[in-house]
Protein backbone atom coordinates (compact mmCIF):
# COMPACT_ATOMS: atom_id res chain seq x y z
CA UNK A 1 0.00 0.00 0.00
CA UNK A 2 1.94 3.32 -1.09
CA UNK A 3 0.93 6.55 -0.02
CA UNK A 4 2.09 9.49 -1.34
CA UNK A 5 4.37 12.14 0.29
CA UNK A 6 4.50 15.62 -0.36
CA UNK A 7 8.16 15.84 -0.68
CA UNK A 8 10.27 16.55 2.68
CA UNK A 9 10.49 20.55 2.72
CA UNK A 10 7.33 20.85 2.50
CA UNK A 11 6.28 18.52 6.00
CA UNK A 12 7.87 21.50 7.57
CA UNK A 13 5.04 23.65 6.89
CA UNK A 14 2.77 23.91 9.96
CA UNK A 15 -0.24 22.64 8.29
CA UNK A 16 1.82 19.55 8.10
CA UNK A 17 3.37 20.28 11.74
CA UNK A 18 0.20 20.43 13.16
CA UNK A 19 -1.13 17.49 10.95
CA UNK A 20 2.03 14.81 12.24
CA UNK A 21 0.98 16.60 15.86
CA UNK A 22 -2.75 15.00 15.53
CA UNK A 23 -4.90 17.70 14.33
CA UNK A 24 -5.94 19.24 11.69
CA UNK A 25 -5.55 23.16 11.18
CA UNK A 26 -6.35 25.29 8.92
CA UNK A 27 -5.33 28.86 7.46
CA UNK A 28 -7.21 31.33 8.68
CA UNK A 29 -7.58 35.11 9.00
CA UNK A 30 -6.82 36.57 12.21
CA UNK A 31 -8.84 39.83 11.22
CA UNK A 32 -11.53 38.64 9.10
CA UNK A 33 -11.90 35.27 11.27
CA UNK A 34 -12.46 33.27 8.21
CA UNK A 35 -10.11 29.96 7.02
CA UNK A 36 -9.28 29.45 3.38
CA UNK A 37 -7.72 26.55 1.78
CA UNK A 38 -5.00 25.75 0.36
CA UNK A 39 -2.96 27.71 2.98
CA UNK A 40 -1.91 31.50 1.83
CA UNK A 41 0.22 34.21 3.12
CA UNK A 42 -2.95 36.71 2.45
CA UNK A 43 -6.95 36.30 3.40
CA UNK A 44 -8.59 36.00 0.24
CA UNK A 45 -11.89 37.65 1.88
CA UNK A 46 -10.43 40.89 3.33
CA UNK A 47 -6.51 40.92 1.89
CA UNK A 48 -5.36 40.72 5.63
CA UNK A 49 -1.85 39.59 5.69
CA UNK A 50 -2.36 38.52 9.74
CA UNK A 51 -3.19 35.06 8.87
CA UNK A 52 -2.34 32.31 11.38
CA UNK A 53 -3.46 28.44 12.28
CA UNK A 54 -6.62 27.63 14.16
CA UNK A 55 -7.46 23.96 14.61
CA UNK A 56 -10.70 22.99 12.57
CA UNK A 57 -13.56 21.40 14.13
CA UNK A 58 -13.62 18.11 12.34
CA UNK A 59 -16.99 18.45 11.28
CA UNK A 60 -17.93 18.85 7.39
CA UNK A 61 -20.28 17.58 4.24
CA UNK A 62 -19.61 15.15 1.62
CA UNK A 63 -19.47 17.30 -1.56
CA UNK A 64 -18.43 14.71 -3.79
CA UNK A 65 -16.24 11.39 -3.73
CA UNK A 66 -15.05 8.64 -6.84
CA UNK A 67 -13.82 5.27 -6.44
CA UNK A 68 -10.57 4.89 -8.09
CA UNK A 69 -10.40 1.50 -9.82
CA UNK A 70 -7.63 2.30 -12.54
CA UNK A 71 -4.11 2.90 -10.90
CA UNK A 72 -2.39 5.79 -13.26
CA UNK A 73 0.77 4.75 -11.35
CA UNK A 74 2.51 1.25 -11.33
CA UNK A 75 2.98 1.54 -8.13
CA UNK A 76 -0.68 2.15 -7.12
CA UNK A 77 -1.43 -1.01 -8.27
CA UNK A 78 -1.91 -2.83 -4.91
CA UNK A 79 -4.13 0.30 -3.98
CA UNK A 80 -6.91 0.60 -5.75
CA UNK A 81 -9.68 0.58 -5.34
CA UNK A 82 -9.25 3.39 -3.08
CA UNK A 83 -11.99 6.30 -2.41
CA UNK A 84 -11.48 9.83 -2.83
CA UNK A 85 -13.65 12.65 -1.67
CA UNK A 86 -14.07 16.70 -2.12
CA UNK A 87 -15.74 17.57 1.31
CA UNK A 88 -16.82 20.95 2.85
CA UNK A 89 -15.83 21.98 6.60
CA UNK A 90 -17.92 23.48 8.89
CA UNK A 91 -15.38 26.59 8.38
CA UNK A 92 -16.72 27.01 4.94
CA UNK A 93 -13.32 25.19 2.76
CA UNK A 94 -13.18 23.00 0.94
CA UNK A 95 -10.88 20.20 0.31
CA UNK A 96 -9.62 16.91 -1.30
CA UNK A 97 -9.60 13.95 1.38
CA UNK A 98 -10.69 10.30 1.21
CA UNK A 99 -11.44 7.51 3.26
CA UNK A 100 -8.58 5.51 5.36
CA UNK A 101 -6.78 2.57 3.34
CA UNK A 102 -8.95 -0.62 4.01
CA UNK A 103 -11.70 1.63 4.95
CA UNK A 104 -15.52 0.86 3.78
CA UNK A 105 -18.33 3.28 4.04
CA UNK A 106 -21.58 3.56 2.25
CA UNK A 107 -21.28 7.38 0.85
CA UNK A 108 -23.45 9.97 -0.22
CA UNK A 109 -23.54 13.42 -1.36
CA UNK A 110 -24.60 15.84 1.77
CA UNK A 111 -23.85 13.18 4.59
CA UNK A 112 -22.33 14.38 7.56
CA UNK A 113 -18.64 14.06 8.11
CA UNK A 114 -16.11 13.85 10.56
CA UNK A 115 -12.19 13.76 10.48
CA UNK A 116 -9.61 11.32 11.80
CA UNK A 117 -6.32 12.21 11.29
CA UNK A 118 -4.29 9.21 10.68
CA UNK A 119 -0.09 9.11 11.30
CA UNK A 120 1.48 7.65 8.71
CA UNK A 121 4.93 7.90 9.95
CA UNK A 122 6.58 10.38 12.63
CA UNK A 123 6.59 13.14 10.05
CA UNK A 124 3.57 12.79 8.28
CA UNK A 125 0.03 12.52 8.91
CA UNK A 126 -3.37 13.11 7.14
CA UNK A 127 -6.83 13.81 7.70
CA UNK A 128 -9.34 11.66 6.35
CA UNK A 129 -13.15 12.07 7.08
CA UNK A 130 -15.70 9.32 7.89
CA UNK A 131 -19.22 9.43 8.00
CA UNK A 132 -20.72 10.54 11.18
CA UNK A 133 -23.09 8.56 13.42
CA UNK A 134 -26.59 8.12 12.23
CA UNK A 135 -27.98 10.76 14.99
CA UNK A 136 -25.61 13.82 12.94
CA UNK A 137 -26.98 12.92 10.01
CA UNK A 138 -29.17 15.74 7.91
CA UNK A 139 -32.86 14.51 7.19
CA UNK A 140 -32.99 12.86 3.92
CA UNK A 141 -36.60 11.64 3.98
CA UNK B 1 -33.12 38.07 -31.35
CA UNK B 2 -30.64 40.18 -32.67
CA UNK B 3 -29.14 42.97 -30.45
CA UNK B 4 -26.58 45.42 -31.57
CA UNK B 5 -23.45 44.16 -32.48
CA UNK B 6 -21.34 47.03 -31.71
CA UNK B 7 -19.39 44.95 -28.89
CA UNK B 8 -19.16 42.39 -31.45
CA UNK B 9 -15.58 41.27 -32.01
CA UNK B 10 -14.06 41.97 -35.03
CA UNK B 11 -11.66 39.46 -36.30
CA UNK B 12 -11.78 35.57 -37.97
CA UNK B 13 -10.62 32.52 -38.50
CA UNK B 14 -9.34 32.89 -42.00
CA UNK B 15 -7.38 28.95 -41.69
CA UNK B 16 -7.22 25.83 -40.55
CA UNK B 17 -3.91 23.64 -40.84
CA UNK B 18 -3.54 20.22 -39.15
CA UNK B 19 -1.51 16.91 -39.12
CA UNK B 20 -3.21 13.58 -38.60
CA UNK B 21 -3.76 12.72 -35.77
CA UNK B 22 -1.99 9.44 -34.61
CA UNK B 23 -0.73 7.17 -31.24
CA UNK B 24 2.68 7.65 -32.29
CA UNK B 25 3.24 10.75 -34.78
CA UNK B 26 7.31 9.26 -35.54
CA UNK B 27 8.37 12.76 -35.47
CA UNK B 28 9.46 16.02 -33.38
CA UNK B 29 7.16 18.30 -31.49
CA UNK B 30 8.70 21.05 -33.79
CA UNK B 31 8.38 19.28 -36.86
CA UNK B 32 4.54 18.32 -36.51
CA UNK B 33 3.82 22.33 -35.37
CA UNK B 34 5.52 23.64 -38.68
CA UNK B 35 3.72 21.26 -40.52
CA UNK B 36 -0.05 22.37 -39.13
CA UNK B 37 1.31 25.84 -39.51
CA UNK B 38 2.15 25.86 -43.38
CA UNK B 39 -1.34 23.51 -43.92
CA UNK B 40 -3.03 26.88 -41.85
CA UNK B 41 -1.61 29.27 -43.99
CA UNK B 42 -2.22 27.24 -47.54
CA UNK B 43 -5.96 27.25 -46.51
CA UNK B 44 -5.78 30.48 -45.58
CA UNK B 45 -4.07 31.79 -48.76
CA UNK B 46 -1.41 33.37 -47.28
CA UNK B 47 2.32 32.61 -46.55
CA UNK B 48 4.60 32.47 -44.11
CA UNK B 49 6.40 36.20 -44.29
CA UNK B 50 1.92 37.16 -43.67
CA UNK B 51 2.83 36.13 -40.24
CA UNK B 52 3.15 38.85 -37.47
CA UNK B 53 1.70 37.46 -34.62
CA UNK B 54 1.71 33.91 -32.50
CA UNK B 55 -0.31 32.40 -29.82
CA UNK B 56 -0.07 29.45 -27.64
CA UNK B 57 -0.60 27.42 -24.87
CA UNK B 58 1.77 27.86 -21.55
CA UNK B 59 2.18 23.88 -21.85
CA UNK B 60 2.91 23.62 -25.22
CA UNK B 61 6.78 22.55 -25.81
CA UNK B 62 7.51 24.62 -28.96
CA UNK B 63 8.12 28.21 -28.16
CA UNK B 64 7.87 31.40 -30.31
CA UNK B 65 11.16 32.04 -30.53
CA UNK B 66 11.59 28.33 -32.40
CA UNK B 67 8.71 29.01 -34.36
CA UNK B 68 10.23 32.18 -35.76
CA UNK B 69 13.52 30.57 -36.70
CA UNK B 70 12.21 27.66 -38.04
CA UNK B 71 10.04 28.84 -40.28
CA UNK B 72 12.39 32.04 -41.17
CA UNK B 73 9.26 34.28 -40.05
CA UNK B 74 10.81 37.60 -40.82
CA UNK B 75 9.02 39.96 -38.38
CA UNK B 76 7.01 38.88 -35.44
CA UNK B 77 5.26 42.06 -33.87
CA UNK B 78 3.28 40.42 -31.20
CA UNK B 79 3.34 36.33 -29.41
CA UNK B 80 1.76 35.28 -26.33
CA UNK B 81 1.23 32.48 -24.22
CA UNK B 82 -2.31 31.91 -21.95
CA UNK B 83 -1.77 30.08 -19.25
CA UNK B 84 -2.23 25.85 -18.85
CA UNK B 85 -3.62 23.76 -22.21
CA UNK B 86 -6.69 23.63 -23.29
CA UNK B 87 -8.47 25.68 -20.66
CA UNK B 88 -7.64 28.38 -22.78
CA UNK B 89 -8.59 27.39 -26.29
CA UNK B 90 -10.99 30.12 -26.48
CA UNK B 91 -8.63 32.47 -24.21
CA UNK B 92 -6.05 31.67 -27.00
CA UNK B 93 -8.33 33.13 -29.62
CA UNK B 94 -9.41 36.06 -27.50
CA UNK B 95 -5.78 37.01 -27.02
CA UNK B 96 -4.99 36.95 -30.91
CA UNK B 97 -7.97 38.97 -31.51
CA UNK B 98 -7.38 40.87 -28.75
CA UNK B 99 -3.63 42.09 -30.20
CA UNK B 100 -5.33 41.94 -33.79
CA UNK B 101 -7.59 44.76 -32.33
CA UNK B 102 -4.97 46.84 -30.89
CA UNK B 103 -2.89 46.83 -34.14
CA UNK B 104 -0.22 44.87 -32.69
CA UNK B 105 0.01 42.55 -35.12
CA UNK B 106 -2.34 41.80 -39.06
CA UNK B 107 -1.97 37.96 -38.64
CA UNK B 108 -2.11 35.88 -36.01
CA UNK B 109 -1.43 32.08 -35.91
CA UNK B 110 -2.74 29.51 -32.77
CA UNK B 111 -0.87 26.41 -32.60
CA UNK B 112 -0.66 23.96 -30.57
CA UNK B 113 1.67 20.56 -31.35
CA UNK B 114 2.01 18.03 -28.89
CA UNK B 115 3.05 13.84 -28.93
CA UNK B 116 0.60 13.46 -26.09
CA UNK B 117 0.31 9.77 -26.55
CA UNK B 118 3.70 8.59 -27.65
CA UNK B 119 5.40 11.15 -24.96
CA UNK B 120 4.59 12.20 -21.42
CA UNK B 121 0.69 10.88 -20.85
CA UNK B 122 -1.51 13.57 -19.20
CA UNK B 123 -3.18 10.88 -17.76
CA UNK B 124 -0.61 9.35 -16.23
CA UNK B 125 0.63 9.68 -12.35
CA UNK B 126 4.36 9.83 -13.63
CA UNK B 127 4.07 13.35 -14.60
CA UNK B 128 3.54 14.61 -11.29
CA UNK B 129 4.91 11.93 -9.09
CA UNK B 130 8.49 10.77 -8.27
CA UNK B 131 9.72 7.49 -7.28
CA UNK B 132 11.78 8.26 -4.17
CA UNK B 133 13.11 5.16 -2.13
CA UNK B 134 10.35 2.89 -3.33
CA UNK B 135 7.90 4.90 -2.62
CA UNK B 136 5.81 8.29 -4.15
CA UNK B 137 6.35 11.83 -3.32
CA UNK B 138 4.79 14.76 -5.36
CA UNK B 139 6.52 18.18 -5.09
CA UNK B 140 3.54 19.83 -6.89
CA UNK B 141 2.51 23.22 -5.35
CA UNK B 142 -0.92 23.57 -7.19
CA UNK B 143 -3.51 20.88 -8.55
CA UNK B 144 -3.66 18.50 -10.53
CA UNK B 145 -1.39 15.87 -7.96
CA UNK B 146 -0.30 18.63 -5.60
CA UNK B 147 0.45 17.95 -2.03
CA UNK B 148 -2.91 18.85 -0.57
CA UNK B 149 -4.70 16.52 -3.07
CA UNK B 150 -2.13 14.32 -3.93
CA UNK B 151 -1.71 12.04 -1.30
CA UNK B 152 -5.62 10.45 -1.10
CA UNK B 153 -4.37 9.54 -4.42
CA UNK B 154 -6.04 12.34 -6.46
CA UNK B 155 -3.57 13.26 -9.13
CA UNK B 156 -5.19 13.23 -12.36
CA UNK B 157 -7.76 15.57 -14.27
CA UNK B 158 -9.98 12.13 -15.35
CA UNK B 159 -10.29 11.88 -11.57
CA UNK B 160 -11.08 15.22 -10.92
CA UNK B 161 -13.81 15.17 -13.57
CA UNK B 162 -15.33 11.79 -11.98
CA UNK B 163 -15.75 13.96 -8.74
CA UNK B 164 -17.73 16.47 -11.28
CA UNK B 165 -20.21 13.71 -12.42
CA UNK B 166 -20.78 12.63 -8.82
CA UNK B 167 -21.49 16.20 -7.58
CA UNK B 168 -23.54 16.71 -10.45
CA UNK B 169 -25.44 13.30 -9.58
CA UNK B 170 -25.70 13.96 -5.88
CA UNK B 171 -27.17 17.55 -6.49
CA UNK B 172 -29.55 16.48 -8.92
CA UNK B 173 -30.47 13.30 -6.85
CA UNK B 174 -29.26 11.01 -10.58
CA UNK B 175 -28.63 7.61 -9.52
CA UNK B 176 -26.13 5.16 -10.98
CA UNK B 177 -28.38 3.77 -13.61
CA UNK B 178 -29.31 7.20 -14.95
CA UNK B 179 -25.64 8.48 -15.31
CA UNK B 180 -25.15 5.71 -17.40
CA UNK B 181 -27.63 6.48 -19.45
CA UNK B 182 -27.04 10.06 -19.73
CA UNK B 183 -23.22 10.06 -19.88
CA UNK B 184 -23.60 6.86 -22.64
CA UNK B 185 -25.84 8.43 -24.34
CA UNK B 186 -23.32 11.30 -25.19
CA UNK B 187 -20.45 8.62 -25.52
CA UNK B 188 -22.11 6.94 -28.07
CA UNK B 189 -23.49 9.34 -29.87
CA UNK B 190 -20.21 11.23 -30.34
CA UNK B 191 -18.81 7.97 -31.54
CA UNK B 192 -21.30 7.67 -34.26
CA UNK B 193 -20.20 11.32 -35.40
CA UNK B 194 -16.31 9.97 -35.30
CA UNK B 195 -17.52 7.12 -37.42
CA UNK B 196 -18.55 9.63 -39.82
CA UNK B 197 -15.33 11.91 -39.59
CA UNK B 198 -12.16 10.61 -41.37
CA UNK B 199 -10.11 12.54 -39.53
CA UNK B 200 -11.53 10.69 -35.84
CA UNK B 201 -8.77 8.45 -34.52
CA UNK B 202 -12.06 5.89 -33.87
CA UNK B 203 -13.22 6.63 -36.99
CA UNK B 204 -13.56 2.84 -38.01
CA UNK B 205 -14.70 1.54 -34.27
CA UNK B 206 -18.43 1.67 -33.35
CA UNK B 207 -19.89 1.73 -29.95
CA UNK B 208 -23.38 0.53 -29.15
CA UNK B 209 -25.27 1.29 -25.24
CA UNK B 210 -24.39 -2.33 -24.84
CA UNK B 211 -20.43 -1.62 -24.99
CA UNK B 212 -20.39 1.81 -23.46
CA UNK B 213 -22.03 -0.34 -20.13
CA UNK B 214 -20.00 -3.47 -20.37
CA UNK B 215 -16.86 -0.55 -20.66
CA UNK B 216 -14.39 -1.05 -18.04
CA UNK B 217 -15.08 1.68 -15.13
CA UNK B 218 -11.98 3.80 -14.26
CA UNK B 219 -12.59 6.22 -11.55
CA UNK B 220 -16.62 6.19 -10.13
CA UNK B 221 -18.84 7.12 -12.35
CA UNK B 222 -17.00 7.15 -15.24
CA UNK B 223 -16.06 4.58 -17.36
CA UNK B 224 -13.14 4.17 -20.65
CA UNK B 225 -15.42 5.62 -22.71
CA UNK B 226 -16.25 8.37 -21.37
CA UNK B 227 -12.59 9.53 -21.33
CA UNK B 228 -10.94 11.57 -23.95
CA UNK B 229 -7.91 9.85 -26.24
CA UNK B 230 -4.55 10.98 -25.60
CA UNK B 231 -3.10 11.99 -29.24
CA UNK B 232 -0.21 12.99 -30.97
CA UNK B 233 -0.23 15.45 -33.53
CA UNK B 234 -0.37 18.96 -34.26
CA UNK B 235 -2.91 21.97 -35.28
CA UNK B 236 -2.78 25.66 -36.22
CA UNK B 237 -5.36 28.63 -36.76
CA UNK B 238 -5.23 31.78 -38.79
CA UNK B 239 -6.83 35.05 -37.14
CA UNK B 240 -7.08 37.94 -39.08
CA UNK B 241 -8.74 41.00 -39.11
CA UNK B 242 -12.67 40.72 -40.44
CA UNK B 243 -11.67 43.16 -43.06
CA UNK B 244 -8.57 41.47 -44.41
CA UNK B 245 -10.59 38.29 -44.36
CA UNK B 246 -13.41 39.36 -46.78
CA UNK B 247 -10.43 41.10 -49.00
CA UNK B 248 -8.70 37.57 -48.88
CA UNK B 249 -11.55 36.19 -50.07
CA UNK B 250 -10.73 32.84 -47.35
CA UNK B 251 -13.19 30.83 -46.47
CA UNK B 252 -13.63 32.74 -43.35
CA UNK B 253 -15.68 32.32 -39.82
CA UNK B 254 -15.93 35.30 -37.67
CA UNK B 255 -14.96 35.23 -33.99
CA UNK B 256 -18.23 37.33 -32.39
CA UNK B 257 -17.25 37.28 -29.25
CA UNK B 258 -14.79 35.29 -26.69
CA UNK B 259 -13.20 35.51 -23.62
CA UNK B 260 -11.85 34.11 -20.46
CA UNK B 261 -13.80 33.77 -17.17
CA UNK B 262 -12.16 32.22 -14.02
CA UNK B 263 -12.27 32.63 -10.31
CA UNK B 264 -11.40 31.42 -6.74
CA UNK B 265 -10.95 27.64 -6.58
CA UNK B 266 -11.92 26.94 -10.20
CA UNK B 267 -8.39 27.07 -11.88
CA UNK B 268 -5.76 25.17 -12.09
CA UNK B 269 -8.25 22.42 -11.73
CA UNK B 270 -11.91 22.80 -10.32
CA UNK B 271 -11.70 21.83 -6.89
CA UNK B 272 -12.12 24.44 -4.51
CA UNK B 273 -14.82 26.62 -5.58
CA UNK B 274 -17.98 26.53 -3.96
CA UNK B 275 -20.01 24.37 -6.60
CA UNK B 276 -19.29 21.28 -8.53
CA UNK B 277 -22.26 20.60 -9.91
CA UNK B 278 -21.65 23.79 -12.01
CA UNK B 279 -18.35 24.78 -13.34
CA UNK B 280 -19.31 28.51 -14.26
CA UNK B 281 -21.68 31.02 -13.02
CA UNK B 282 -24.46 31.88 -15.27
CA UNK B 283 -23.06 35.65 -15.83
CA UNK B 284 -20.10 33.51 -18.01
CA UNK B 285 -22.83 32.67 -20.89
CA UNK B 286 -24.82 35.78 -20.08
CA UNK B 287 -21.78 38.24 -21.04
CA UNK B 288 -20.55 36.20 -23.58
CA UNK B 289 -23.95 36.05 -25.47
CA UNK B 290 -24.59 39.69 -25.14
CA UNK B 291 -21.60 41.10 -26.85
CA UNK B 292 -21.68 38.63 -29.90
CA UNK B 293 -25.68 40.56 -29.73
CA UNK B 294 -27.24 37.34 -29.36
CA UNK B 295 -29.14 35.26 -26.88
CA UNK B 296 -28.85 31.27 -25.60
CA UNK B 297 -31.38 30.41 -28.24
CA UNK B 298 -29.51 31.95 -31.05
CA UNK B 299 -26.85 29.31 -30.79
CA UNK B 300 -27.37 26.52 -33.41
CA UNK B 301 -24.15 24.00 -32.28
CA UNK B 302 -22.04 23.47 -29.28
CA UNK B 303 -18.77 22.21 -29.18
CA UNK B 304 -17.99 21.61 -25.46
CA UNK B 305 -14.07 21.04 -24.66
CA UNK B 306 -15.24 17.31 -23.67
CA UNK B 307 -12.03 15.67 -21.91
CA UNK B 308 -14.61 13.51 -20.46
CA UNK B 309 -17.95 13.08 -21.53
CA UNK B 310 -19.30 14.82 -18.15
CA UNK B 311 -18.26 18.39 -19.58
CA UNK B 312 -20.66 18.12 -22.07
CA UNK B 313 -24.21 18.54 -19.86
CA UNK B 314 -22.38 20.67 -17.46
CA UNK B 315 -21.32 23.34 -20.14
CA UNK B 316 -24.72 22.93 -21.98
CA UNK B 317 -26.81 23.95 -18.57
CA UNK B 318 -24.14 26.56 -17.56
CA UNK B 319 -24.26 28.17 -20.55
CA UNK B 320 -28.38 28.41 -20.54
CA UNK B 321 -28.38 26.27 -23.74
CA UNK B 322 -30.50 23.63 -22.04
CA UNK B 323 -32.57 24.12 -18.40
CA UNK B 324 -30.57 23.19 -14.59
CA UNK B 325 -30.86 19.56 -14.28
CA UNK B 326 -32.16 18.78 -17.83
CA UNK B 327 -29.42 17.24 -18.67
CA UNK B 328 -30.44 13.57 -18.67
CA UNK B 329 -33.61 14.09 -20.91
CA UNK B 330 -32.21 16.08 -23.21
CA UNK B 331 -29.21 13.38 -23.97
CA UNK B 332 -31.50 10.93 -23.73
CA UNK B 333 -33.85 11.62 -25.90
CA UNK B 334 -31.12 12.82 -28.61
CA UNK B 335 -30.74 16.61 -28.43
CA UNK B 336 -27.47 16.69 -29.34
CA UNK B 337 -27.44 13.79 -32.22
CA UNK B 338 -28.20 14.06 -35.96
CA UNK B 339 -31.47 16.21 -36.52
CA UNK B 340 -31.63 16.66 -32.73
CA UNK B 341 -32.23 20.57 -31.42
CA UNK B 342 -28.81 21.26 -30.41
CA UNK B 343 -26.15 19.17 -32.10
CA UNK B 344 -23.24 18.94 -30.07
CA UNK B 345 -19.39 17.68 -31.19
CA UNK B 346 -20.60 16.74 -34.96
CA UNK B 347 -16.27 16.10 -34.86
CA UNK B 348 -16.72 13.03 -31.89
CA UNK B 349 -15.45 14.96 -29.74
CA UNK B 350 -12.32 14.81 -27.65
CA UNK B 351 -13.50 11.82 -27.05
CA UNK B 352 -13.60 9.91 -30.22
CA UNK B 353 -11.74 12.22 -32.57
CA UNK B 354 -8.46 12.78 -30.35
CA UNK B 355 -7.42 14.86 -27.68
CA UNK B 356 -6.53 17.99 -29.31
CA UNK B 357 -6.32 20.60 -26.17
CA UNK B 358 -9.39 22.19 -27.99
CA UNK B 359 -8.24 23.28 -31.28
CA UNK B 360 -9.77 20.42 -32.64
CA UNK B 361 -13.41 21.73 -30.88
CA UNK B 362 -12.90 25.08 -32.22
CA UNK B 363 -11.77 23.76 -36.09
CA UNK B 364 -15.19 21.53 -35.60
CA UNK B 365 -16.96 24.81 -35.21
CA UNK B 366 -15.41 26.76 -38.16
CA UNK B 367 -15.81 23.67 -40.36
CA UNK B 368 -19.32 23.77 -40.01
CA UNK B 369 -20.19 27.42 -40.43
CA UNK B 370 -18.07 26.72 -43.44
CA UNK B 371 -20.26 24.26 -44.55
CA UNK B 372 -17.31 21.53 -44.67
CA UNK B 373 -17.89 19.15 -41.90
CA UNK B 374 -18.21 15.54 -42.34
CA UNK B 375 -21.54 15.85 -40.35
CA UNK B 376 -22.56 18.77 -41.80
CA UNK B 377 -25.85 20.52 -40.14
CA UNK B 378 -27.53 23.91 -40.98
CA UNK B 379 -25.98 26.79 -38.62
CA UNK B 380 -25.35 30.08 -38.40
CA UNK B 381 -23.89 30.22 -34.70
CA UNK B 382 -21.70 27.74 -32.93
CA UNK B 383 -20.92 28.27 -29.04
CA UNK B 384 -17.55 26.66 -28.10
CA UNK B 385 -16.25 26.37 -24.31
CA UNK B 386 -14.14 24.90 -21.65
CA UNK B 387 -16.66 24.63 -19.20
CA UNK B 388 -16.36 28.81 -19.37
CA UNK B 389 -12.81 29.70 -18.35
CA UNK B 390 -12.80 30.48 -22.04
CA UNK B 391 -15.34 30.39 -24.58
CA UNK B 392 -16.09 32.07 -27.82
CA UNK B 393 -19.34 32.47 -30.19
CA UNK B 394 -18.62 31.67 -34.05
CA UNK B 395 -20.76 32.76 -36.58
CA UNK B 396 -20.75 31.90 -40.25
CA UNK B 397 -19.62 34.99 -42.31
Amino acid sequence: MTVIRPSEDYLDQPFWTHLAAGTLHLSSCDDCGKAHHPPSPICPHCRSFNTGWKPASGRATLKSFTEVRHPVHTLLEPSVPYVVTLVELEEGVRMVSGLPPGHEAELRVGMALECTVIRHDPRFALPYFLPAPEAEQPDTA
Amino acid sequence: MKRPMGERMKTSIVGLGQTEFSKNSGRSELKLATEAILAALEDAGLEVDDIDGLVRYTWDHTSEATIVNALGIKALKYYGETEFGGVNCCGAVAQASAAIEAGLASCVVFYRALNARSGVRFGRGERVLEEVDGGLVTRQPEPPGDIYSAPFGLLVPGQHHALYAQAYAGHYGLDTEAMTEMLGAIAVTQRGYANGNPRALLHDRTLSMEEYRAGRVISTPLRIYDYCLETDGAMAMVIVSRERARSLGAKAVDVLAAGQHIFPGSVPMYLYAADTHSLAPEAVGRELFGKAGLSASDIDLAMIYDATSMMVPIALEDFGLIGRGEAHDFFTSGGHGPGGTLPVNTHGGLLSEGYFHGLNTIAEGVRQLRGESHNQVSAETALVTLRGASSMVLGRA
